[in-house]
C-alpha cells in the first residue's frame, strides 16, 4: 500500500510538472483554438460569463491559474458548485449541472489543443 | 488495506492537491504588474510580443510621455496625444503630435489633463480633455493648432475623467467617469490627490435618485487629528451624511455616463448612465456604439471585490447599474463581491432606475479594459470583432491580484462574448514588459485601425509602477506599435 501511495504521489507531481504551463492562449501556443463540438463551444461561453474575470484565459489573475490545475474534472465541478476559500460557489440557477460539464470539457480542450 | 480506504485516500490526496493549486488567497501577497522590485527599464523588442498566428508587430514610435490615443487625418497620417497627466499626480504638458520624423507638435494643452481621446473629423481634431484641475472639456483643434472649447466644466476633478470620444451623425459622444470608486467620497480620494484641493466634489447622478441612507465612517483626512472620524453618504461631499429616502437631484453634465454634444458645440445631452468609468468608445461596422467600463476597485469606504471590466453596447437612455450592480449583477450583500478584508457591500439606491442589459463581455478583474476598435476589413481579418487594449492592473492600490492582469490586446466576438488573446508578451507568465524584464507591451491604453483597415495601431502608455507611495509613471517610455497581417 505504501508503494501504491508513493507511486500515486509521484504520478500526481509528474502531472503537476507537465501541466504547469499555465498559458494556453492562441498567441502563446501559436495556433488557433477551435471548439471541436457544441459542448466545448457552450463551455467556453459559460466560462466567459462566470470564470474569465478571475481566471482570464484560464491563467492566474484575481484567482489562481486553472490551466495548471491537475485536479480531475469532478473536483473542479464540485468547487464551482460549492466554492473554495474566497471563490464563491455558483448555484444551479447560475450554472446548470450540464454547463458545469461543458466548462470542464472546455478547460480540457483548452489544455490539449 | 481495504479498497474503500484506498479510494478515500486517493480522494483526499486529490483534494489536497486541488486546494494547494487553488491556494489561499488571503495568505498570498499581491503580485500586480506594476509591483516590481528591480529597476524598471523600457526595452523595445517586437520579438517579445506573441500574436495570433499570421500577424506581425513593429514599433513605429517611442520615447513618448504618457500617450493615450491615436487618430489619422484624411491622408492617413497618424497623430497621437500625450495626456499631460498620469495617476501619481504627475503633470506634464498635453500635446497633439504628428507622427513624422521629428514628431511635430500640432498643439499644446493647459495643466488640465489627462487628454484621453482624439479623433479626426472633417478637417479638425477633436480632443477630450480629462480635466483633473478645471473640469473636463471637449476641444476642437485645427490642423494649425488653433483650439476651440466646445464644452467645459464636465465633472472630472475626481478619480476618473472625461474619457475617449467618437463622432457619429454630427454628434460627439464621450465617456465621463465617476468621481469615486463606488459612490462614497473617502480617504482613497485623498490618496488620489484631489480631495484636499476640491473638498466639495462628489458624484452627480444624471437623473433623480432615491438613497437608502447608507453612510460610511472614515478617518477625516481634512483635519490634522488622526483620530477624527467623519460620516459620508452617497452622491454628497465628504463628511455629509444622507438619510433613507433622500432624493438626490439629477443634472447634466453628470458622472458615470456617456453624453453627447453637437459637433459644432451646444448643450450636453444624456446618452446612457450608471457606468463607473466608461473609458473606451467605438463604432461597430453596423453603426452600434460600444464602451469599455472599468469596474469597481477594492478600495475606499465601500470596497467592492471581484468585479470584471465590462464591454457594453451603448443604448440610448439606458442605466447600467453603478453604484449597486456590476455587469448586470447586484453586488450588494453577495459574498461574490465582498472584499475578504471588509464587510458585505450595502445598497446605496432605494430604487433602481432600470434593469441593466446583458453585458457583451466581461474582462479580467482589474484588467483596465480601455480603448477599443472594431475590425472592418477582411484584409486584417476578424471582421466585426472588437479589439480591446488592456492597460493592466494597478494592484495593490486597486485591489490584490495573484498574478498580473491585462497588459495585452484581446479580441472579442461581440455576438457570443468570447474573449481571446490577440497580442501578449512572451514569458512563462503574463505581465508587462518591465515586470518580465523584456521588450514587449507595457500598458496598452488604446487601439485604432488605420483608415484602410489593414493595420492595428496600439498606443502603449509606458511604464507605470505601483509603489508603496502610490502610482509612479515614468516619462518618455510610451510606444506606438503597429500590427499587420502577414503577406499584405
Amino acid at each position: 500500500m505504501k508503494q501504491c501511495i508513493q507511486l500515486l504521489i509521484f504520478l500526481l507531481l509528474s502531472c503537476i510538472t507537465i501541466s504547469c504551463a499555465s498559458r494556453k492562449s492562441e498567441p502563446v501556443k501559436g495556433k488557433t483554438f477551435t471548439a471541436k463540438n457544441e459542448a466545448v463551444k457552450q463551455g467556453e461561453q459559460v466560462f466567459m460569463k462566470y470564470c474569465q474575470k478571475c481566471h482570464p484565459a484560464g491563467e492566474a489573475g484575481l484567482g489562481p491559474a486553472l490551466n495548471a490545475n491537475p485536479a480531475p474534472a469532478f473536483i473542479k465541478r464540485f468547487q464551482m458548485r460549492h466554492g473554495l476559500g474566497v471563490m464563491p460557489g455558483f448555484t444551479q440557477d447560475e450554472i446548470s449541472k450540464e454547463d458545469l460539464h461543458h466548462i470542464t470539457d472546455y478547460l480540457r480542450a483548452l489544455k490539449q489543443y | 488495506m481495504k479498497r474503500s480506504s484506498i479510494h478515500g485516500g486517493v480522494f483526499l490526496l486529490v483534494l489536497i492537491v486541488s486546494v494547494m493549486f487553488a491556494g489561499c488567497y488571503r495568505m498570498r501577497a499581491s503580485k500586480g504588474g506594476g509591483q516590481i522590485n528591480h529597476t524598471a527599464e523600457r526595452k523595445i523588442n517586437p520579438k517579445d510580443i506573441l500574436l495570433t498566428p499570421g500577424y506581425s508587430v513593429e514599433a513605429i514610435a517611442e520615447g513618448l510621455t504618457f500617450p493615450t490615443d491615436i487618430t489619422f487625418d484624411q491622408d492617413g497620417t497618424a497623430y497621437v496625444i500625450e495626456s499631460g497627466y498620469a495617476y501619481g499626480e504627475v503633470w506634464t504638458e498635453p500635446k497633439l503630435i504628428r507622427l513624422d520624423k521629428t514628431k511635430t507638435v500640432i498643439a499644446n494643452g493647459e495643466k488640465n489633463g489627462p487628454w484621453n481621446g482624439v479623433t479626426y473629423y472633417n478637417g479638425n481634431f477633436y480632443v477630450s480633455e480629462g480635466g483633473e484641475l478645471e473640469g473636463g472639456k471637449i476641444l476642437r483643434i485645427s490642423p494649425e493648432g488653433k483650439k476651440i472649447v466646445l464644452v467645459d466644466n464636465l465633472p472630472s476633478t475626481g478619480d476618473h475623467h472625461t474619457n475617449q470620444l467618437i463622432i457619429q451623425h454630427d454628434y460627439i459622444y464621450f465617456g465621463q467617469g465617476t468621481a469615486t470608486n463606488s459612490g462614497i467620497v473617502g480617504r482613497d480620494n485623498a490618496d488620489f490627490g484631489w480631495l484636499k484641493r476640491n473638498k466639495d466634489f462628489h458624484d452627480i447622478p444624471c437623473q433623480d435618485i432615491k438613497l437608502t441612507g447608507q453612510n460610511y465612517t472614515s478617518p477625516n483626512v481634512l483635519t490634522e487629528d488622526e483620530n477624527d472620524e467623519i460620516s459620508t453618504g452617497a452622491f454628497v461631499p465628504f463628511g455629509k451624511s444622507t438619510s433613507a429616502g433622500e432624493i438626490i437631484k439629477g443634472s447634466l453634465p453628470c458622472n458615470g455616463s456617456i453624453m453627447r454634444i453637437p459637433v459644432e458645440g451646444g448643450d450636453v445631452e444624456l446618452v446612457s448612465w450608471g457606468l463607473r468609468n466608461p473609458f473606451g468608445l467605438a463604432l461597430a461596422p453596423d453603426g452600434r456604439i460600444y464602451t469599455t467600463e472599468n469596474a469597481y476597485d477594492e478600495r475606499g469606504s465601500r470596497p467592492v471585490w471581484g468585479t470584471g471590466d465590462v464591454l457594453w453596447e451603448v443604448k440610448q437612455g439606458q442605466w447600467y447599474g453603478w453604484p449597486d450592480l456590476s455587469a448586470g449583477q447586484l453586488i450588494t450583500n453577495d459574498e461574490e463581491f465582498t472584499s475578504p478584508s471588509s464587510k458585505s457591500v450595502k445598497p446605496l439606491l432605494q430604487v433602481y432606475p432600470q434593469n441593466p442589459p446583458e453585458p457583451v463581455a466581461i474582462f479580467g478583474v482589474h484588467a483596465s479594459a480601455c480603448g477599443l476598435a472594431f475590425s472592418t476589413r477582411s484584409s486584417f481579418g476578424f471582421e466585426g470583432d472588437a479589439f480591446v487594449a488592456q492597460f493592466g492592473d494597478m494592484a495593490p492600490d486597486a485591489g490584490k491580484v495573484l498574478s498580473p492582469v491585462g497588459f495585452k490586446i484581446v479580441k472579442v466576438n461581440v455576438s457570443d462574448g468570447v474573449i481571446r488573446d490577440f497580442a501578449v508578451n512572451k514569458g512563462k507568465r503574463n505581465g508587462p514588459a518591465s515586470w518580465l524584464k523584456k521588450g514587449g507591451l507595457e500598458r496598452p491604453v488604446s487601439v485604432k485601425f488605420s483608415p484602410d483597415g489593414k493595420s492595428l495601431y496600439v498606443v502603449d502608455f509606458g511604464i507605470l509602477l505601483m509603489t508603496k507611495s502610490g502610482a509612479k509613471p515614468i516619462k518618455n517610455t510610451g510606444v506606438i506599435w503597429k500590427i499587420t497581417k502577414d503577406g499584405l
